[in-house]
């Protein structure tokens, strides 16, 4: 067994518990992707954390609890997955269903170009400021290697995608890229997309969130070797550890 | 279905493999079942896992955040964010309380990190000298789980629990953790590694059987 791949096995408990930081975690989930033995003690130390909780002394939840979780889940629209919903519709309406399925579609698609619209040549504060009344989430970015840049991410209500509006990095030559990630505990972080600037540092971009959002524990900006790297290898520039 | 409000719930040995409560009717849907139910907008699957779960998730937050407030919060944030993203729950990367476990314990940890270091360091004083008696609530399989994750934990040395409880309640990163502590890095990550190695060794077997799907290297 090479000491390097010993180096990995010792983090192994420390990243299973979420106890790593960033560069160190992405080093780390590399070595797991290509490492079967660092694949399964991983899987092993998941389960053994997955069963800590139960060794405390129960306590019962406040009675009003319930009550508000279940009027909070009466008061909001379920956030069905698009093609849940529609896959249900369907089954319920085999006729009617396509025509609905079709126009929600072209619905869709409209509120998308016309969200892609709205974006060049204009000022990005207020678009940014309506995206962000729309059901979902408005994560900040602060900058981290590069201490004038920010950036917004909005998550759309039901996952999936979102928009990341970025100000403060300088634009980069055609063989660097900045690229978007998120990072989980005790799983391999993802990459969102990939993104250059303009010429006053400033980017609107589409970005997609291809993991559970609750998972997340960071959300990163760095940059890479064009076209994308599989993994960050730079250092953070912008950073995002704790959001509501 | 039991009502959420009336239930005491506990940790249920057999919950764990997502199956009907000991003791509960036998028409009561494993837990994957009620999650597919939650993602059709069932309220009352949302009820059902709460009165299976949600006395698991607020003991949990309460024992991150310190106060009941707060866990309550966490407790409530955690099963509207299930009842919303209930389609981000995947059968193939885990058992339903660890994906609920998974949203506590992150939102708990968001709340802690907005607090100063020191506090959180200070809220985790207490955990210390956790490992106590095994409850005397729960069903006997309950209480069989329970036991045989604490003497688990009890088979570690005092400084090995502690870097596993700083860790994972406390929210620390490693080198928080040695800061704390005053000792050298290395020695953080040596002792938590031998303390997860320790646990994997006493909980191995029943953690096997609990998931189904661990292997071995």
């Amino acid at each position: 067994m090479s000491g390097e791949h010993e180096r990995f096995v010792e983090e192994l408990a420390a990243y299973v518990l979420d106890s790593v930081e960033g560069p160190e975690r992405a080093r780390i989930e590399a070595h797991i992707a290509s490492c079967a033995t660092c694949g399964g003690l991983l899987r092993e130390y998941q389960a053994v954390v997955g069963v800590l909780p139960v060794s405390l002394e129960p306590v019962v939840p406040p009675a009003e609890a319930w009550a508000a979780i279940r009027n909070a889940a009466r008061g909001r629209p379920l956030h069905m997955g698009f093609f849940a919903r529609m896959a249900e519709f369907v089954n319920w309406r085999p006729v009617a269903g396509w025509s609905v399925v079709g126009a929600v579609v072209a619905s869709l698609l409209i509120w998308n170009v016309v969200l892609q619209l709205e974006v060049p040549g204009k000022s990005e504060g207020p678009q940014v400021e309506a995206l962000a009344r729309r059901p979902g989430r408005l994560v900040i970015l602060a900058g981290a290697g590069v201490p004038a840049a920010s950036a917004r991410l909005l998550v759309a209500a039901d996952g999936g995608h979102g928009h990341l509006a970025i100000a403060g990095l300088k634009r980069l030559p055609a063989d660097r890229i900045y690229q978007i990630w998120f990072v989980r505990a005790g799983a391999p972080t993802v990459t969102g997309g990939t993104f250059n600037v303009d010429a006053r540092g400033r980017a609107w971009v589409s970005v997609d969130t291809p993991v559970p959002f609750d998972e997340v524990r960071e959300i990163a900006v760095t940059e890479e070797a064009a076209p994308r790297s599989v993994t960050p290898t730079g250092p953070y520039l912008l950073v995002a550890r704790s959001w509501r | 279905m039991a009502r959420a409000a009336g239930l005491t719930t506990m940790p249920d040995f057999r919950l764990w493999r997502g199956q009907p409560r000991i003791g509960g009717s036998s028409e009561e849907p494993p837990d994957a079942e009620l999650v597919r139910q939650m993602r059709l907008g069932h309220e009352p699957a949302l009820e059902g896992l709460y009165g299976r779960y949600g006395g698991l998730v607020y003991t949990l937050a309460l024992r991150i955040v310190g106060d009941r407030e707060l866990a309550r919060e966490v407790l409530q944030d955690t099963f509207l964010r299930a009842w919303n993203a209930s389609e981000a729950y995947d059968a193939q990367r885990g058992r339903v309380p660890w994906w609920l476990m998974g949203i506590a314990r992150n939102r708990a940890i968001d709340l802690l990190r907005s607090r100063p270091h020191q506090a959180r360091v200070r809220e985790q004083e207490p955990v210390r000298a956790e490992v106590r008696d095994p409850a005397s609530v729960g069903s006997p399989d309950a209480v069989a789980l329970r036991r045989a994750v604490m003497n688990a934990l009890q088979g570690l040395t005092t400084t090995q629990r502690q870097a596993i409880e700083l860790a994972y309640y406390g929210g620390l990163t490693q080198v928080e953790i040695a800061r704390e502590l005053r000792e050298p890095l290395g020695t953080v990550k040596s002792r938590t590694r031998e303390a997860m190695e320790r646990l994997r060794q006493l909980l191995g077997p029943l953690v096997e059987d609990e998931t189904g799907r661990v292997t071995r290297p």
